[in-house]
């Protein structure tokens, strides 16, 4: 029952706002509604734990430990987000861009507020089912519904660049996703032979998983491929990156951050599914030599643009490339260490990444650009919780070692390692010192320095407890993390590694 | 009926359908004027319609008529309806000139497919004789040469619409494989896709109307500000 209340809750949710005039109930049916998903996933995570799935109507809905730390996550970050925006928006709309943005697309009121409210609810929704999907053509299904849904936030402002992201981001998506399509009809096609039922189950994963040794090989080596190509497309793994700056840069701020951690997350969920089936069907040896290069190439992609960036929601961007790569990376080398390593990152990712994001926000709220040229830094004066954050999350975001991703970066490594992957190791290594460098230079040349004399910004309570609360969680999870969330880790490295 | 079905023959008149739809695929990417372009995706979708009901009805397979159903109403004929009343609102009824120029288009089209074939061989297991077999052998080589095609056609040109129209066509490719290699996916994922590709279209027609709009034009090299 649990796993049809998870689905309701951001259905009802979505529509819900649309009906509504005010403002203010807007954001409460949004707090509400998040903050009872986010309750509703701690208690499926209760319930992964106590008996290892959970199913309903026959299978269609599915949730393993796996599938509960996606939800988890996913409804940790639409809290987090909705209670950013809450001051994020009021701030927009007292500096008068919304009222801009309605113009330019010609409408009026609150409607632009409204199409938020209505949207992310419907986006969360996709991710969750996600999740939840047991069925690998709905997982599909609901990918793409995470694209249709945030294609608005991009276009959120209408202005000329957001067009054009939007455009990027749908079309560079469809084709990603028809890829992944191909790929999931080609596993499909690969398990036929071997299951021979053409009823609703032949595509449910724990049949799948079960029967996978006995799929035919050439099929399921070419629908890997493709699947590869296509959820990558939409982790934004290079070559298939392109859309990411734009579209992350253009989107406002709780949606981008939603973008950069909800959305990759149920990316690399869907890869991590088929990666499950093709170990056991090809051996892990396939796909971890395809994911090894990918991932490699996307840390390295990332690394010169982060170098020269002159724009810091773009850098932001190119952190999520970066750190996608790593992901993927982990993934590759395999072993328990290296699932145990990816798991451990996508987690910290989702915990710090909007703490970065709602930083950046401020910022670009007081000082009304992006660019760092035009910032003259010595943010630290003017916004002194916001600069220490952000310095803080800089830190954290680039694997420095108080703080969490440093864990699971050492993880990866050790994983590589005890693959043997010596040269890669380097690598690795040598192109997150890079970033490292080259972020702490940028958003230290923004946060301290001289007084540039600018008036210190306001912020409201939401805005400063968000931040505030979120660098509290960060840190401490630097040094603990709670025993059922390890546990929940751990249960789901089982999963992928042995299944 | 006393009409007993004979799968060789549903396996001819299959067969004679892909070519068909492979013909209009080609024919698409010679096409200059956006509205036939709309037109000859839409008899093709019909045709895709056509085929998974010859499917069902030689294989008993009574859920795939529903898939067929569905295909032959919302793509061959809601979606065109809407594309059409879009090229109507903006008004713009010409392709401008694609970035390689048409028979060069048709030349790399026909490789392509032959590309496809190749790629379909290596599926191909003879041992196997059963009508299924002999069936995929032919239509996934069409339904990889469609999703080819439409990815060239995609790259090739430069009007958003004649974009989306691509996608759509590439996506007929990946209705054709499904159905022929393994009679479709279960109908429940059908639908879920279906909803997709309306939804998609709906949200690029929105996005083509407001990119239309604000640079008062279609052509996406355009969209060139956010470099960097």
């Amino acid at each position: 029952m649990i796993l049809l209340w998870l689905l309701i809750v951001p259905l009802i949710a979505g529509p819900l706002a649309f009906f509504l005039r005010r403002r203010l109930m807007m954001e409460v049916v949004n707090l509400a509604a998040f903050a009872i998903l986010l309750g509703l996933a701690a208690a499926l995570v209760a319930q992964v734990l106590r008996s290892d799935s959970v199913s309903l109507w026959n299978g269609f809905f599915y949730a393993d430990a796996l599938s509960a730390l996606v939800v988890l996550l996913s409804a940790f970050v639409a809290l987090v987000c909705s209670i950013y925006a809450v001051g994020y928006f009021r701030h927009e709309e007292r500096s008068g861009v919304l009222q801009e943005a309605e113009e330019v697309g010609g409408r009026f009121g609150v409607h632009k507020l409204r199409e938020y409210y209505t949207l992310t609810p419907l986006f969360v929704f996709s991710m969750i089912l996600v999740a939840l999907a047991n069925n690998l053509g709905i997982l599909w299904v609901a990918i793409e519904g995470t694209t249709l849904a945030s294609v608005f936030l991009v276009m959120f402002y209408g202005r000329e660049t957001s067009l054009e992201a939007a455009w990027k981001y749908a079309i560079i998506g469809g084709v990603g996703l028809s890829m992944a399509l191909f790929g999931t009809i080609l596993t499909y096609y690969s398990a036929y032979g071997a299951l021979g039922t053409d009823t609703l189950a032949g595509l449910n994963w724990s049949v799948l998983a079960g029967n996978a040794a006995h799929f035919d090989k050439p099929t399921m080596r070419l629908a890997f491929i493709l699947i590869l190509l296509g959820y990558g497309t939409k982790a934004g793994i290079a070559p298939m990156h392109t859309w990411k700056p734009d579209a992350y840069s253009e989107a406002p701020i709780p949606g981008a951050a939603m973008l950069a951690t909800g959305v990759l997350n149920c990316a690399l969920y869907g890869l991590v599914r088929f990666y499950i089936l093709s170990s056991k069907c090809l051996g892990p040896q396939f796909s971890s030599h395809l994911l090894i290069i990918f991932g490699l190439l996307s840390i390295g992609v990332a690394v010169p643009f982060i170098l020269v960036q002159k724009n810091f929601r773009r850098l932001l961007a190119y952190s999520s490339i970066d750190h996608s790569g790593i992901m993927v990376l982990a993934l590759g080398f395999g072993g328990p260490l290296g699932i145990l390593g990816m798991l451990l990152h996508m987690t910290f990712h989702s915990v710090t990444k909007p703490l970065l994001f709602f930083c950046a926000g401020n910022v670009q709220q007081h000082l009304k650009t992006d660019l760092f040229q035009k910032a003259k830094g010595g943010l630290i004066h003017s916004m002194p919780l916001t600069g220490a954050a952000f310095l803080m999350v800089t830190l954290a975001v680039t694997g420095s070692p108080p703080f969490s991703f440093f864990q699971s970066e050492f993880t990866i490594l050790r994983a590589a390692f005890s693959g043997g992957y010596f040269v890669l190791a380097f690598f690795f290594v040598s192109f997150l010192v890079l970033i490292f460098s080259g972020f702490l230079v940028h958003i230290a040349n923004l946060v301290l320095g001289e007084d540039p004399g600018l008036p210190r910004a306001e912020m409201c309570g939401w805005k400063k407890y968000s931040v505030v609360g979120l660098a509290v969680v960060i840190v401490v999870m630097g040094f603990w993390i709670p025993a059922p969330l390890f546990g929940l880790i751990q249960s789901a490295v089982g999963i992928v590694v042995g299944g | 009926m006393p009409f007993v079905p004979n799968p060789e023959l549903g396996n001819r008149i299959i067969t004679l359908m892909a070519a068909l739809v492979l013909v209009l695929q080609i024919a698409a990417v010679g096409q200059r004027w956006i509205v036939s372009s709309i037109r000859i995706f839409a008899v093709q979708s019909f045709l895709l319609g056509a085929i998974a009901a010859v499917i069902a009805y030689f294989n008993h397979a009574s859920h795939i008529y529903i898939a067929a159903l569905l295909t032959v109403f919302l793509k061959a004929g809601l979606l065109p309806r809407l594309l059409e009343r879009l090229v109507e609102k903006i008004g713009i009824r010409r392709e401008i000139e694609p970035l390689i120029n048409v028979p060069l288009s048709i030349l790399i089209a026909g490789g392509l497919t032959l590309l496809g074939y190749v790629v379909a061989e290596s599926f191909y297991r003879p041992e196997e004789t059963s009508a299924r077999a002999a069936l995929g052998h032919n239509t996934l080589a069409v339904a990889i040469a469609l999703f080819l095609i439409g990815f060239f056609a995609m790259v090739n040109r430069r009007k958003a619409l004649t974009q989306v129209l691509g996608l759509l066509s590439l996506e007929n490719g990946l209705f054709l494989a499904a159905i022929s290699l393994t009679y479709g996916v279960p109908l429940v994922v059908e639908l879920g896709i279906l909803f997709d590709v309306l939804v998609a279209v709906m949200v690029l027609g929105i996005l083509v109307f407001r990119i239309r709009e604000t640079f008062d034009s279609m052509d996406v090299s355009k969209l060139r500000k956010l470099r960097e």
